[in-house]
């Protein structure tokens, strides 16, 4: 399970980044970074995942059975909390460039060269 | 201490969230003093965390969660003279800010105080934190503000391409960072810098090692605008307001160059020392190639503050050669220089602004002659163009040479020649600008009819020219005042201390005191920036001799302002710098 997890976190990193580099319109830029930022979730949750382990609520469960680590759940949720400010601002900027170009093309504003 | 450091971001932020709250209710008049006073009690407080840290190391368990056993349970500041003295130089530059943007930034609804004092909080919680993870949100803290901050003349069009560039390859930045420290934390089972340095010290230098490594490197390396993690940063600071760049071009990128220190002294201090000599060659080449492109794509500019971010990309590049010398004389040698050329770059913005104001326009085109009745801008701007050249008896010209001397024991001389040419074509650059601007000599484009893209005001009012007297005062008192070679001195051994600072950490030992200075640049170096200085005076009377700029089609191919090839050579940057890495620690 863990080597599929690492190869899922992988590939969902590339396969943001060329969205990225690709993409016509700002909107699929936004959600790009969203997909590129979901591969650090699964890594930091891969690297925390205990085969057998239990979730880690300590209140519902014995003393001394496994657990997966919190800390690494604890690391993701700042991180999707991060993920969604960054993304609102973004967002912002995408209404604010397509109210000012009239388009949602990033290559289409060029208003800076060289 | 205790006590005071976290207050040190605790209250620019609680200050921020009263004036969100009150600040449409209370008129922007409030808001300003209200931010001021906030700024200036962070500025208070960290002097008086610095005069209680005497040049020690001191860690700040939060929530009174402190190590057992010399295992890090908590999450920590790590007070070392290095981080607080930068937050100290990033929070007085916020004042400056605040008081040259206090009036002519929007206030009505105050999103700028806003923004700047959350910007504030997450630069100096940067600098203090000692724990990986909490870097990384100080680091996203800063950015996400310093998005919204350079594109807050939404009404530009290039402001808002500028911030778009700048927010998505710095948010990759970012997650190439966190990638980094989840490696790190998966091999360590830590994010106190000290406690995962502790276990990488003890344990093998693999595949994993090297890979966390590259991607913790690289992403600090796309904050500080090192080459080719660069290009964002000429569109963002040519677009954002002058204010706001006095703190993003005088601080922000060199919290890149603080992360890579963080990490390479702290984190991986133990692999980086076993082969020192290879780390030591990848960061100089890119330091160097940094400083060379910067200050060739300045000199093709015409657009000044697109010349000035240049500038600004070109020097930390030379920071970075710093850094890569893994030694106190390194460190010590940027800790003066990142102050005093910081302070020299925020006047040149300033300067800008100032120019805007007064003649509505910022192309050296269009303005060229048209300043001459701002004597008072020119000669700031000429003054601090010579700093940025390094002229003797100011602190660039202090910084400057014990790079040089760093470099020298270093790597060898060529880097020195290098460097000298790097420095001697930024001030040629920026006299060329002032000639020309100030003076109505001869460049790029003839004298003629323009149209100002904002109106025009009559006069500089004292809240934009005294920042810009305070800021060239101070980037001058760095290279003469007495004791500043000892500060850079004790700030470098303790940030470079990689086993002590552990220990102290870890709660295992008392910091040791350091004492003695760096040592006074010899006579060679006086007459090395004299050379420079005249270097780059006659290379500006030369640009001036010529009409026009540069072509460079080549390079200015590359700085397309495209997004897509933005991310696309940053993807590249980092598959070669972990290549680079995987060589270096083979």
């Amino acid at each position: 399970v863990t080597v599929l997890a690492y190869g899922v976190a992988g590939w969902l990193f590339l396969v943001g980044l060329a969205g990225i580099v690709r993409s016509r319109n700002l909107i699929g830029v936004v959600i790009c970074v969203s997909v590129v930022q979901s591969s650090t979730y699964v890594l930091l949750l891969a690297i925390g995942y205990r085969s057998g382990a239990k979730a880690p609520i300590l209140a519902d469960i014995k003393g001394g059975t496994p657990v997966v680590d919190p800390v690494v759940q604890a690391l993701t949720l700042t991180d999707v909390v991060v993920e969604a400010t960054v993304a609102a601002v973004l967002l912002a900027l995408a209404v604010q460039a397509h109210k000012r170009f009239g388009t949602l093309d990033p290559d289409a504003m060029g208003e800076l060269r060289g | 201490v205790n006590v005071l450091a976290p207050l040190v971001v605790a209250v620019p932020l609680l200050t921020a969230a009263l004036i969100a709250a009150v600040g449409r209710f209370v008129g922007g008049r409030l808001a300003d003093v209200l931010a001021l006073a906030a700024t200036l009690a962070c500025a208070g407080l960290l002097v008086a965390v610095l005069a209680r840290l005497h040049g020690r190391i001191e860690p700040v368990w939060l929530g009174g969660w402190h190590p057992r056993d010399g295992v890090a349970i908590g999450v920590s500041f790590t007070l070392d003279p290095l981080g607080v003295g930068l937050a100290l130089f990033i929070a007085a530059l916020m004042v400056l800010t605040l008081i040259y943007g206090s009036g002519s930034l929007d206030p009505e609804p105050p999103h700028v105080h806003v923004l700047a004092l959350v910007f504030l909080a997450g630069m100096v919680g940067f600098c203090l934190s000692g724990d990986l993870f909490n870097m990384f949100v100080f680091f996203e803290l800063m950015s996400v503000s310093a998005f919204a901050l350079t594109g807050i003349d939404i009404d530009e069009g290039a402001a808002l391409e500028g911030s778009l560039n700048f927010a998505v390859t710095n948010t990759i930045g970012s997650f190439l960072a966190v990638i980094g420290i989840a490696l790190v934390y998966a091999r360590t089972g830590a994010l106190n810098i000290a406690q995962a340095g502790h276990v990488l010290d003890h344990g093998p230098v693999d595949g994993l090692v090297v890979v966390a490594l590259a991607f913790l490197v690289c992403g600090f390396l796309v904050k500080a605008a090192i080459v080719p993690f660069h290009l964002w940063l000429a569109d963002a600071y040519a677009v954002a307001p002058a204010a706001i760049c006095i703190v993003l071009a005088g601080a922000m990128s060199e919290l890149g160059v603080l992360g890579v220190v963080r990490v390479v002294f702290g984190v991986f201090g133990g692999p980086v020392a076993e082969h020192a000599d290879a780390v030591r060659a990848v960061f100089v080449v890119a330091g160097l190639v940094t400083a060379v492109l910067g200050a060739v794509m300045a000199y093709a500019q015409d657009h000044l503050k697109r010349m000035l971010a240049f500038v600004t990309i070109a020097h930390v590049g030379l920071f970075l050669t710093g850094v890569a010398m893994l030694s106190v004389a390194g460190i010590g040698a940027i800790a003066v220089y990142v102050v005093a050329d910081g302070c020299g770059k925020a006047a040149l913005f300033a300067c800008v602004g100032i120019v805007q104001r007064r003649l509505g326009h910022v192309r050296m085109s269009a303005l060229r002659g048209r300043g001459r009745e701002l004597r008072f801008t020119g000669a700031a701007f000429t003054l601090a163009a010579l700093i940025a050249a390094g002229l003797p008896l100011t602190g660039a010209f202090l910084g400057k040479a014990l790079l040089d001397d760093a470099l020298t024991h270093g790597v060898g001389a060529w880097a020195v020649v290098v460097a000298i040419g790097a420095t001697a074509l930024l001030g040629a650059t920026l006299l060329r600008a002032a000639g020309c601007v100030f003076l109505g000599w001869r460049s790029s484009a003839p004298e003629g009819d323009y149209d100002p893209l904002t109106e025009p005001q009559p006069t500089t009012p004292i809240r934009m020219w005294a920042p810009t007297a305070i800021l060239l005062a101070a980037a001058i008192a760095a290279g003469i005042v007495p004791g500043v070679r000892h500060a850079a001195h004790v700030a470098a051994t303790q940030a470079t201390a990689h086993t002590a600072t552990e220990h102290v950490a870890l709660g295992n030992a008392a910091s040791p005191t350091t004492h003695g200075a760096l040592t006074a640049p010899p006579t060679h170096d006086w007459l090395l920036s004299l050379l420079t200085a005249a270097l780059a005076i006659g290379l500006a009377a030369f640009m001036l001799g010529r009409e026009g700029l540069p072509r460079l089609t080549a390079l200015r191919a590359i700085h397309s302002g495209r997004l897509g090839d933005y991310v696309a050579v940053l993807c590249a940057g980092a598959a070669i710098f972990g290549g680079a890495f995987a060589l270096a620690l083979q």
